[in-house]
């Protein structure tokens, strides 16, 4: 079965915002390895480890750095060096935290990697979402591929010119330094180009507007957004009423 | 090609200057374009041609984009500007129903947010409000118009080159304009691409197009011009018919390149191929009397698919193999020797030159420069020894200015000999000396504080040559060099290739066009089918 893009975003959203306000562990594990599979099914594994670990891994290391030294709760004493203290409790939280962010950025990552873009901006114009705002949105979606490519592009140019790039993610990462203006620089010259390419195809026009995409909406997927939805509400709710739950 | 009438599009460009600019881009330009008729815009890099075609197709607003004195004519209804605020506003989207633009960079016009080519196609009429069904007619007529009928359902960012310019003109006049502007569409076409382009071109002209072509390059299509207007320094230098242009002998100091190549124009006549008769494509061209040394450059069985990395081969196994771009290719060239590969376009030509840095690796094979393999060596290592050209400059330019454009590789080039001690104040003396005779031989040197992006294209593809150049690499290779250059340019890329083999340096052409192949290179060899067949000069 196909998912109608608004579909897949209420689903990775209401995920997101449930297992964020259920903090529970088990279920943050659960979420990331159904990402997982379901990344692997969907052919976008490679991807999705070179953002996730952008992303991630500063986060996850500060998280760690923070409570794992920090956590003044903490009654399990591993090692101490002056006010620093490793603590069991400390080290539980930083995971269960990890896992809970984990499983949110994971999940909305997916979504922005398997989405149909163009489904996507239909859907929204077909809704009468104004069409700057869907291409908005479109193209924030297809930003990081975006990205990935220009900045493949400024890395062979930099290679071929005598910049040394070995393997690794960590050598890749130290690299970016290089890329960084450049590819701001580059895309800032190439969304000036593309506006007056979009305004002289009539993009600014303020009349009505046709979608030539049909994008087809079964009255299951409709009902299940909604679900989707209130459960998320739920969840929020519960969060509220019950703020120790699941912590 | 038809009857003169009221034109479709008329401009009196008295002045046209660029914001935070004194001096004007274009003055003095007026120009009329009856419907069904051929005008060719020409000029050399810097005449102003894109600045004119963008005014001229909304792409460029007077007022936002710059100050117009003078007025621009659409169907009879003139606009008149004075460069002031209270000049009349160009509403670009009407103004694109009429006058359709098919940038120098087809990409350019894409929407990026289409899936489908039928998508893009209709893009520009969904914006309109026009009825799907209405819609869908247009779609199928256009691609049938264009050649794309087959690959209507293609995602737009896996054309070839030529099909994404046919893509572009059609997205430009699905809505019909009366008008259609061209920016170098022949550039890095193939003969074969070029010749049904020039047919689609003039299908829309006996269909009542005004078709306007900016080119720096007058042969095929444009020979057939009803009008010829030669732009220099942003003004009119001559008008009228390819006859009476052509006989005011003014195209080739204008910069413009003329369709036959001048007889005894090369100053070094060709080396007459000389094969190896056991192996025809392996044998470098060494000089008799010359010390037996390895070549600067062999490929030996090279082999290369796309999509085969060697890592991450588990989950990709179920995926079909993508056919084989090189097919177990040699070659070798010899110090100080010249050698031109021809191929149509997608025939894998900057596939195979991206084996010659490293920046690719064969699946199979191996590549050797001066005798040593570079084989699992990162391109960066392997760059002091190999300049590679890239096809596109924009993939190549990303300083800020060019001076810092050039010193880029330089700095690199000298930073790992140094590391292990050494000063650095010499070095950036050599550096900058290095630096201004790179910029010196493309004829760049006053330009060397100016952004690369803010150069004519024609520059932009010199500055590149002058970073390659820089390095003083022992083999140069080169991707489709003379595209985008006027006159001066391929003047100045000529006098620089014969002067780098002449010192010794080993150059890989890589081009389409055999005309050039021929007045350039010692050897020509063919790509086709992933493999390389020897082609007499």
């Amino acid at each position: 079965m196909r998912l109608h893009p608004l579909t897949s975003l209420a689903a990775a959203g209401s995920t997101a915002i449930m297992t964020t306000a259920a903090a529970s562990l088990p279920l943050s594990l659960a979420v990331i390895a159904a990402v997982a599979g379901l990344s692997l099914a969907g052919g976008v594994e490679r991807r999705m480890l070179a953002a996730a670990a952008g992303i991630l891994v500063p986060l996850v290391a500060s998280l760690f750095f923070l409570h794992g030294l920090f956590f003044p709760e903490g009654s399990v004493v591993l090692a101490h060096w002056g006010p620093a203290r490793v603590t069991v409790e400390g080290l539980q939280f930083a995971l269960e935290r990890s896992a809970q962010l984990s499983a949110a950025v994971l999940v909305l990552l997916l979504c922005s990697f398997t989405i149909s873009v163009p489904d996507l901006v239909a859907a929204l114009s077909a809704r009468g979402v104004h069409a700057r705002f869907a291409f908005v949105l479109a193209s924030t979606l297809t930003l990081l591929p975006a990205i990935t490519t220009r900045l493949a592009r400024i890395r062979q140019a930099q290679e071929a010119r005598g910049l040394v790039i070995t393997r690794g993610v960590f050598r890749r990462m130290a690299a970016f330094r290089w890329q960084a203006v450049p590819l701001v620089l580059s895309l800032v010259e190439e969304a000036g180009t593309r506006a007056a390419a979009l305004e002289a195809r009539g993009f600014g026009a303020t009349g009505p507007r046709t979608s030539y995409r049909e994008v087809t909406d079964p009255p299951f997927q409709r009902r299940l957004r909604m679900v989707l939805l209130l459960a998320a509400a739920a969840a929020v709710a519960l969060r509220l009423w019950q703020p120790t739950a699941g912590a | 090609m038809a009857e003169r009438s009221t034109p479709a599009l008329a401009a009196g460009i008295e002045t046209f200057v660029y914001p935070g600019e004194t001096e004007p881009v274009l003055a003095g330009v007026e120009l009329s374009l009856a419907a069904g008729t051929l005008t060719g815009v020409l000029g050399g890099s810097g005449s102003g041609k894109s600045t004119l075609g963008r005014l001229l197709a909304g792409w460029l607003l007077p007022g936002a984009g710059g100050a117009l004195g003078g007025f621009l004519d659409l169907g009879g209804t003139r606009l008149l500007f004075t460069g002031k605020a209270a000049d009349p506003r160009i509403n670009p989207g009407s103004w694109g129903r009429v006058v359709g633009f098919v940038p120098q960079d087809s990409a350019a016009a894409l929407s990026t947010v289409r899936e489908t080519v039928a998508e893009e196609l209709a893009f520009g009429l969904e914006n309109a409000g026009v009825e799907r069904a209405v819609m869908a007619d247009a779609v199928r007529r256009t691609a049938s118009l264009i050649g794309l009928a087959h690959l209507l359902d293609k995602a737009p960012e896996t054309l070839s080159g030529g099909q994404l310019r046919r893509l572009a003109i059609g997205c430009a006049v699905i809505s019909g304009p009366a008008v259609l502007v061209m920016d170098e569409p022949f550039a890095s076409l193939d003969r074969a691409g070029a010749e049904s382009l020039a047919d689609l071109v003039r299908d829309l002209v006996k269909g009542g197009t005004a078709v306007v072509v900016l080119s720096q390059r007058v042969d095929g299509l444009l020979l057939d011009a009803d009008t010829w207007l030669l732009l220099t320094g942003g003004t009119i230098a001559v008008t009228g018919t390819p006859a009476e242009v052509t006989a005011a002998g003014v195209l080739k100091a204008a910069g413009v390149i003329s369709p036959r190549p001048a007889p005894g124009s090369s100053s070094v006549p060709p080396v007459p191929c000389c094969p190896d008769p056991s192996d025809p494509v392996l044998a470098a061209q060494v000089p008799v009397d010359a010390v037996p040394s390895p070549p600067a450059l062999e490929l030996r069985n090279v082999s290369f698919t796309y999509g085969r990395s060697k890592r991450h081969r588990f989950f990709r196994t179920g995926a079909a193999a993508a056919a084989p771009v090189l097919h177990g290719l040699s070659l070798s060239v010899g110090k100080g020797e010249i050698v031109a590969v021809t191929g149509a376009n997608g025939a894998g030509k900057s596939t195979l030159l991206r084996h010659l840095n490293g920046l690719l690796q064969p699946t199979a094979g191996s590549v050797l420069v001066n005798g040593r393999t570079i084989g699992g060596q990162p391109a960066g290592r392997v760059s002091g020894e190999v300049g590679l050209l890239f096809q596109q400059p924009r993939d190549q330019l990303f300083e800020r200015t060019v001076e810092r454009e050039v010193r880029f590789g330089l700095d690199r080039h000298r930073r790992r000999p140094a590391a292990h001690g050494g000063g650095t104040g010499r070095h950036d003396g050599a550096e900058a000396t290095a630096v201004h005779s790179a910029l010196a031989a493309v004829g760049l040197e006053n330009h060397s504080g100016r952004h690369p992006a803010e150069l004519p294209a024609s520059h932009q593809r010199l500055l590149a040559l002058a970073t390659v150049l820089a390095g003083r690499p022992s083999v140069l290779a080169l991707d489709e060099p003379t595209v985008a250059l006027d006159g001066h340019g391929l003047a100045t890329l000529n006098s620089v290739v014969r002067s780098a083999a002449a010192e010794g340096t080993a150059v890989v052409v890589v081009t389409h066009d055999l005309e050039y192949a021929r007045s350039i290179a010692h050897r020509l060899v063919h790509l086709d089918s992933g493999r390389l067949l020897p082609l007499a000069v």
